[in-house]
């Protein structure tokens, strides 16, 4: 008498649960992620946000504090999502749950999130007074380009997150992984690690090493001045050399002359990285990397949760 | 002298091996293990061990890691690549610690089995045969089975019951449930482990029906077993249609409560019992009519009320009414409830029962497992119990009214009944044996007479 009926297939499982989570985003108090953001935010660019996109340092190290921002609030955002419901996750499973619907209404979920996070990011900056690109690399705008990089970065670290959660059995083996995931990803990045052999290939699993190069790249950090070679010969400016003070005779003429700036952005051409290089293929080609990254993470957490019968009871 | 230089240079010095054999050898005459001679193998005791205290896979685990690392250093490494060489000593290394972990776990199972504090393991880690010999030759501790699960508990080989295995003209039924499980066995690494075995009922529609058994007897694995979540070598027909050939559609036409709440805390009951709603109840029907399905399972459990209150805010009680709810909304045929009760005072435990019966008397079988059923007793159309045999496997003990199950047990109380099956050393009589045998008997002649 059964045999005529259907059931609600993925795409219908996936909005209903989406719904769930939209409704507990409000009633398990999840909006607390975003102030959250912000104060992180804050905090990391009240401390590297004044060069930041304006020297080539102030640049490279300013870009790896906004996506370690990212990576963090990827991270927390999901780490825990899936593995704290885990038994209810395995009891609807049996009820009817598709995986993928379930997987999918995460995604969707948690892509809004990242898409706010980005948003109040972007937002501390600007309130912040940082020189935030004025030219896009992509589209017209430097900001908005910024914004999408900075977005694939939350998105991709969300989803390697959310893998993690769904293959772990509980909170703690979940929050256990984590800080592994956060070395990783810091050590990966490139900014400050040189790494060869193997350490490099594995960079190519690195959200943060392709969020880095992405950011640098709209950033334009290959036209920017590099202040390093201006501050040691400043520290060295008074040696002596046959009863004279060279560098300092230097300092004093480029002064003078009014072309410190110059001199800056003439010590940066010889401080050019491939990597940075600001064409839409590069950035583009980070880009990519960054959604490949969360695509597999999300077949990953699939396939983990596909295998959520086995748990032992 | 090949077999003394191998002990010898393997790390393993003779002293050793002669006082560990024999803290097994001890063990194994305490715990009345077979096959003694192994123990005499270095690393085998602890295999043998691990395999006799449902710990294979750590016994095993030991065994290869003792095994590798003592024959890995027979080969001349050192005259090997630098490279090579260090490869060599990192993977000793690793199989090392791995090793002693196994040895860890074993030490932590077999102080668990005697009921000896943990601090005993020091002792283990550093010198094995002095922690074998206290345990084996001390009259304070005594081996138990302890509170496992069923798989862990179950037995190799079910008991040979006379006429239990001889049921053979159980008629299955096209009309409400019936049961023809042969077998329900998993493998653990080298061994089978029987969990459930020959177990033949027919349950009618509009049956509300106890299942009663002591622990480890197998009732959650029947439960799992009967509902096509774990399947067993049976066929279960719910009203002619096979659950196992066509569990992809038979299962929405099961509803299952299970003992834990399993319910998010950070959504109001109304969109919980919906989207339960919504999930389960076939697309073919009227949206009017799942709102009515959904509103009538609420009245029923008395959730109306507070219907828009968040679920983490509710009480015990209300959060097994949320559960039945939830089920309840797809108009299951077979109704599934573990331990509805747990957790309730008498008082709500009734009201609550009082309701599974109402949703039996709409012409579904509610199945319930309680541990307090004699409160509620008066309620049920028949009784399941399964019992323990003496190989460890769950059979049936019984089918059939609460009276009759009285009369049959001859016991006034279904918590008597219970006891007459459970083993003594979980306080019962230890008749499961004699009663599964009688009742085969007894459902042996039924059959006989109803097919005359």
């Amino acid at each position: 008498m059964n045999t005529k009926q259907t059931y609600r297939g993925r795409v219908s499982q996936t909005f209903l649960y989406l719904g769930k989570f939209l409704r507990m985003f409000v009633y398990q108090n999840d909006w607390k992620v975003l102030p959250m953001a912000a104060i992180i935010a804050a905090a990391v660019v009240f401390v590297v946000g004044g060069n930041l996109f304006v020297t080539q340092e102030g640049t490279l190290m300013g870009s790896f504090a906004l996506v370690c921002v990212c990576l963090w609030n990827g991270f927390f955002n999901s780490i825990q999502v899936v593995c704290r419901e885990r038994a209810i996750v395995k009891r609807e499973h049996r009820a009817g749950l598709h995986m993928s619907s379930y997987v999918a209404a995460q995604v969707i979920y948690q892509f809004l999130l990242c898409v706010a996070q980005t948003v109040i990011l972007l937002l501390v900056c600007r309130l912040a007074k940082v020189a935030l690109p004025a030219q896009g690399t992509i589209t017209r705008w430097g900001v908005l380009d910024l914004g999408i990089s900075l977005l694939l970065v939350t998105f991709a670290s969300d989803m390697m997150a959310l893998a993690v959660s769904c293959m772990m059995k509980n909170t703690t083996a979940a929050m256990t992984v984590m800080p592994f995931m956060l070395i990783f990803q810091l050590l990966l990045s490139g900014g400050f690690f040189q790494l060869s052999g193997f350490a490099a290939k594995l960079r190519v699993v690195s959200a943060s090493y392709w969020g880095l190069n992405s950011v640098c790249a709209i950033g334009r950090y290959n036209e920017q001045g590099m202040v390093t070679l201006w501050n040691t010969v400043f520290k060295f400016r008074n040696i002596e050399f046959m009863g004279e003070k060279p560098l300092l005779e230097i300092i004093r003429t480029i002064e003078k002359e009014g072309k410190v700036n110059d001199f800056l952005l003439w010590s940066g051409s010889y401080n050019q990285n491939e990597l940075f290089v600001s064409t839409v293929e590069n950035v583009l080609h980070c880009w990519t990397l960054l959604g490949v990254i969360a695509l597999v993470s999300i077949v990953v957490a699939i396939i983990a949760l596909e295998f959520i019968d086995r748990d032992r009871r | 002298m090949v077999i003394l230089s191998f002990v010898l240079d393997g790390g393993v010095s003779i002293l050793e091996w002669l006082a560990t054999s024999i803290g097994f050898l001890l063990l194994a005459r305490k715990l009345g293990w077979q096959k003694r001679w192994q123990l005499w193998i270095p690393g085998l005791g602890y295999l043998r061990m691990g395999q006799e205290l449902d710990a294979e896979r750590d016994g095993w685990g030991f065994f290869i890691t003792y095994l590798l690392t003592t024959v890995l250093p027979f080969f001349p490494w050192e005259k090997a690549p630098d490279k090579v060489y260090l490869g060599f000593i990192l993977v000793h290394l690793i199989l090392s610690v791995f090793r002693l972990i196994y040895r860890i776990r074993l030490g932590l199972t077999l102080l668990r089995t005697y009921h000896a504090k943990k601090t005993w393991l020091i002792l283990w880690i550093f010198v094995p045969p002095a922690m074998l010999f206290i345990l084996a030759l001390s009259d304070r501790y005594h081996p138990d089975s302890g509170e496992l699960d069923d798989e862990v508990k179950a037995g190799t080989a079910p008991a040979e019951i006379e006429g239990a295995e001889e049921h053979k003209g159980f008629a299955m039924k096209d009309t409400g449930l019936s049961i023809d499980l042969r077998e329900r066995s998993v493998r653990d690494l080298s061994k089978k482990r029987y969990l459930l075995k020959d177990i033949q009922l027919n349950i009618p529609n509009g049956s509300l029906v106890l299942l009663l058994g002591g622990s480890g007897a197998g009732k959650t694995t029947f439960i799992n077993a009967i509902i096509g979540y774990e399947k067993a070598d049976a066929t279960i027909l719910l009203n002619g249609s096979d659950i196992y050939k066509d569990y992809g559609r038979m299962k929405y036409r099961i509803g299952f409560v299970q003992q834990q709440n399993l319910i998010r805390g950070s959504d109001t009951v109304l969109h919980t019992i919906d989207d339960a709603a919504r999930l389960r109840i076939p697309r073919e029907v009227p949206a009017e009519e799942r709102k009515k399905r959904r509103e009538d399972a609420m009245a029923l459990m008395g959730l109306t009320a507070g219907s828009q209150g968040l679920v983490g805010k509710k009480s015990g009680g209300m959060l097994r009414r949320i559960s039945i709810a939830m089920e309840l909304v797809s108009d299951p045929e077979l109704f599934v409830l573990d331990e509805p009760d747990s957790g309730l005072d008498g008082v709500i435990a009734r009201e609550l029962f009082t309701q599974l019966r109402a949703i039996a008397d709409t012409g579904k079988i509610v199945l319930v497992i309680t541990h307090t059923p004699d409160r509620v007793i008066d309620l049920f159309d028949k009784v399941i119990v399964l019992a323990r045999d003496s190989g460890r496997c769950g059979r049936l003990a019984f089918y059939g009214s609460p009276e009759e199950a009285h009369a049959f047990f001859e016991r006034d109380s279904m918590e008597g009944v219970v006891l007459r099956v459970n083993s003594k050393d979980a306080g019962g009589e230890g008749l499961a044996d004699e009663y599964i045998e009688r009742y085969a008997r007894l459902a042996a002649g039924k059959e006989e007479a109803a097919a005359q």
